[in-house]
């Protein structure tokens, strides 16, 4: 508990760097800030000019299709808010040895280099999400328990850790075969699974999809939660693939640091 | 070969410059590859996506401009990845504005060779591994999507499809260094890089074919310069172009080219004058 505590501090602590950063260049955020508005106006686009042509795709009418839109974006800029910069700015940290410098803490290093730093400007995106799904739901004419909303947030989060646990690990996949960065490219097109109903793909990929790259698990069951339809089974199994990637994200975080070679320090 | 004809010539230079950059990325040709066959997950979700739509219980067209079938789709789709293969130029416009904001660009300045040149040859090489990877890339994915490439383009469009990837090139290159210039004015401009791919990407057509969009944003977008970086190569081998079209899709095309030739010229120009090489 005591170390629970310590670790929440250190978190605050190192959010609170980022944010006195962050702070000297104002105009930087607000800059972001438009980018995913108009990010967000281009799905919304797509969006539209597909509902032009149908009712429903996959068995998802147009809002039930914003709330996944919206479900989608709240997990991907969280992500990129505390975990996404972390991950890219590890491989060079890898490959320069910069990593000396977090590894000579006294501290978990898994844990350090994955928050170290923290992006204002994804957490505030992240509200149009909310606003999003909100307006989806009214327009649905849903009401929404507070239960329902505890499970979103709860899938939410599991789907946040599931990207993370899946960037985490092509990162330091640079321990073993050293330069890849076109391993984040594998990342941002796995992510496209992401964005659409799971019911389109066929049925051999849409195991893939629940299994191996759970990319439906990551937004298609918390949305499934506000639009109906998630069974309690889901739920569990969702939370075990969240636990268990994780899980192999601090092995393989340990297999790693053996080979590392704190080269060219 | 090209080394004897070249040399001594004032392209030598330049024809060093291509070859030093290809050799450098076919150093990392493992990683090249990976990143190339990964590029193509998104035609996997969009023809899954398209399929849908077309399947679907309630589906109708619209009635907007330009019907275009499954089939027409899925191949625009297919040919956007070689048209932006042409047009796109990842790192180009940050390259350029880090080389003005560090004080990088006195190594160029005081050498013999013009920057634009230079940051077109780097470009070229780049685009020729590209191909010579997409050869390898390109024709089992081509193969797969087979049943859906039903247009056979004639002459008059594969004509029309090669002089509008030189357009696309063109426009990329010339586009971008146009916005890594703003350098010289605006200190940090990364953070407007965003905005400015992020627009890219959606009015090249690279998201949605332009002509599906509402009429009322069709008739401008595409005779925007970006159209010519993907949506217009894609309709033209799709077979979306009539023959009498043709000629006015890709003048508009070269004039855009000519018009952002003169722009990069004045950029430079005003450009170096104002340039105080800070921490060169």
């Amino acid at each position: 508990m005591k170390d629970f505590l310590r670790y929440c501090r250190m978190t605050l602590l190192m959010m609170k760097n980022c944010l006195i950063r962050e702070m000297q260049f104002r105009s930087n955020f607000i800059i972001r800030l438009f980018t995913e508005v108009i990010w967000l106006g281009m799905q919304f686009i797509y969006v539209e000019v597909l509902y032009s042509l149908t009712q429903s795709i996959g068995g998802w009418n147009v809002w039930e299709m914003v709330i996944l839109l919206g479900t989608n974006h709240i997990i991907n800029q969280l992500f990129e808010a505390f975990f996404f910069d972390n991950c890219t700015k590890l491989v060079d940290q890898i490959r320069l040895g910069d990593l000396d410098f977090v590894l000579v803490k006294p501290i978990n290093s898994q844990f350090m280099v994955s928050l170290r730093y923290t992006d204002y400007a994804s957490i505030t995106n992240s509200m149009a999400g909310f606003a999003m799904i909100g307006f989806a739901l009214h327009k649905l004419g849903t009401a929404i328990t507070p239960v329902e909303v505890l499970l979103f947030l709860l899938l939410v989060l599991n789907g946040i850790f599931i990207l993370y646990s899946m960037m985490f690990c092509l990162s330091i996949l640079t321990f073993w075969i050293g330069r890849a960065s076109n391993l984040f490219e594998l990342y941002y097109q796995l992510t496209q699974f992401t964005r659409y109903p799971g019911e389109i793909y066929r049925f051999g990929l849409r195991m893939v999809l629940l299994t191996a790259i759970p990319m439906l698990v990551v937004s298609n069951f918390p949305a499934k939660v506000l639009v109906g339809g998630l069974l309690s089974g889901r739920l569990f199994y969702a939370c075990a693939i969240g636990v268990s990637f994780l899980l192999i994200t601090t092995w393989l975080w340990s297999m790693g640091l053996k080979r590392y070679r704190s080269a060219s320090s | 070969m090209i080394e004897a004809l070249l040399k001594g010539t004032s392209a030598w230079k330049y024809w060093v410059i291509l070859s030093t950059r290809t050799q450098e990325d076919m150093a990392y040709r493992a990683n090249y590859m990976v990143g190339a066959l990964f590029r193509f997950l998104p035609l996997l979700t969009t023809i899954y996506l398209w399929y849908a739509v077309f399947n679907s219980p309630g589906y109708a067209w619209s009635g907007r401009m330009g019907k275009m079938t499954l089939p027409d789709i899925v191949s625009y789709y297919a040919i956007m990845f070689v048209a932006r293969g042409f047009s796109s130029m990842p790192g180009m416009t940050r390259d350029i504005s880090l080389d003005i904001k560090d004080g990088l660009l006195n190594r160029y300045l005081i050498r013999p060779i013009s920057y634009f040149w230079y940051q077109t040859m780097y470009r070229l090489a780049h685009k020729l591994i590209f191909w010579l990877a997409a050869l390898i890339t390109f024709p089992p994915v081509f193969y797969l999507i087979r049943e859906y490439l039903k247009h056979s383009p004639t002459v008059l469009e594969w004509v029309g499809f090669f002089i509008s990837l030189i357009i696309a090139f063109w426009t990329g290159v010339l586009f971008s260094f146009l916005i890594g210039c703003l350098a010289f004015w605006f200190l940090e401009i990364s953070t407007f890089l965003f905005v400015i791919m992020t627009m890219e990407f959606f009015l090249s057509g690279h998201l949605i074919p332009l002509n599906l969009m509402p009429s009322a944003i069709v008739h401008y977008v595409q005779w925007l310069p970006f159209a010519y970086e993907g949506y217009w190569p894609c309709m033209i081998l799709i077979g979306k172009v009539q023959p009498d079209q043709m000629g006015t899709v890709l003048g508009i095309g070269f004039l855009w080219v000519g018009i952002f030739f003169v722009l990069v010229k004045l950029c430079w120009k005003w450009g170096t004058q104002r340039y105080s090489a800070v921490g060169g």
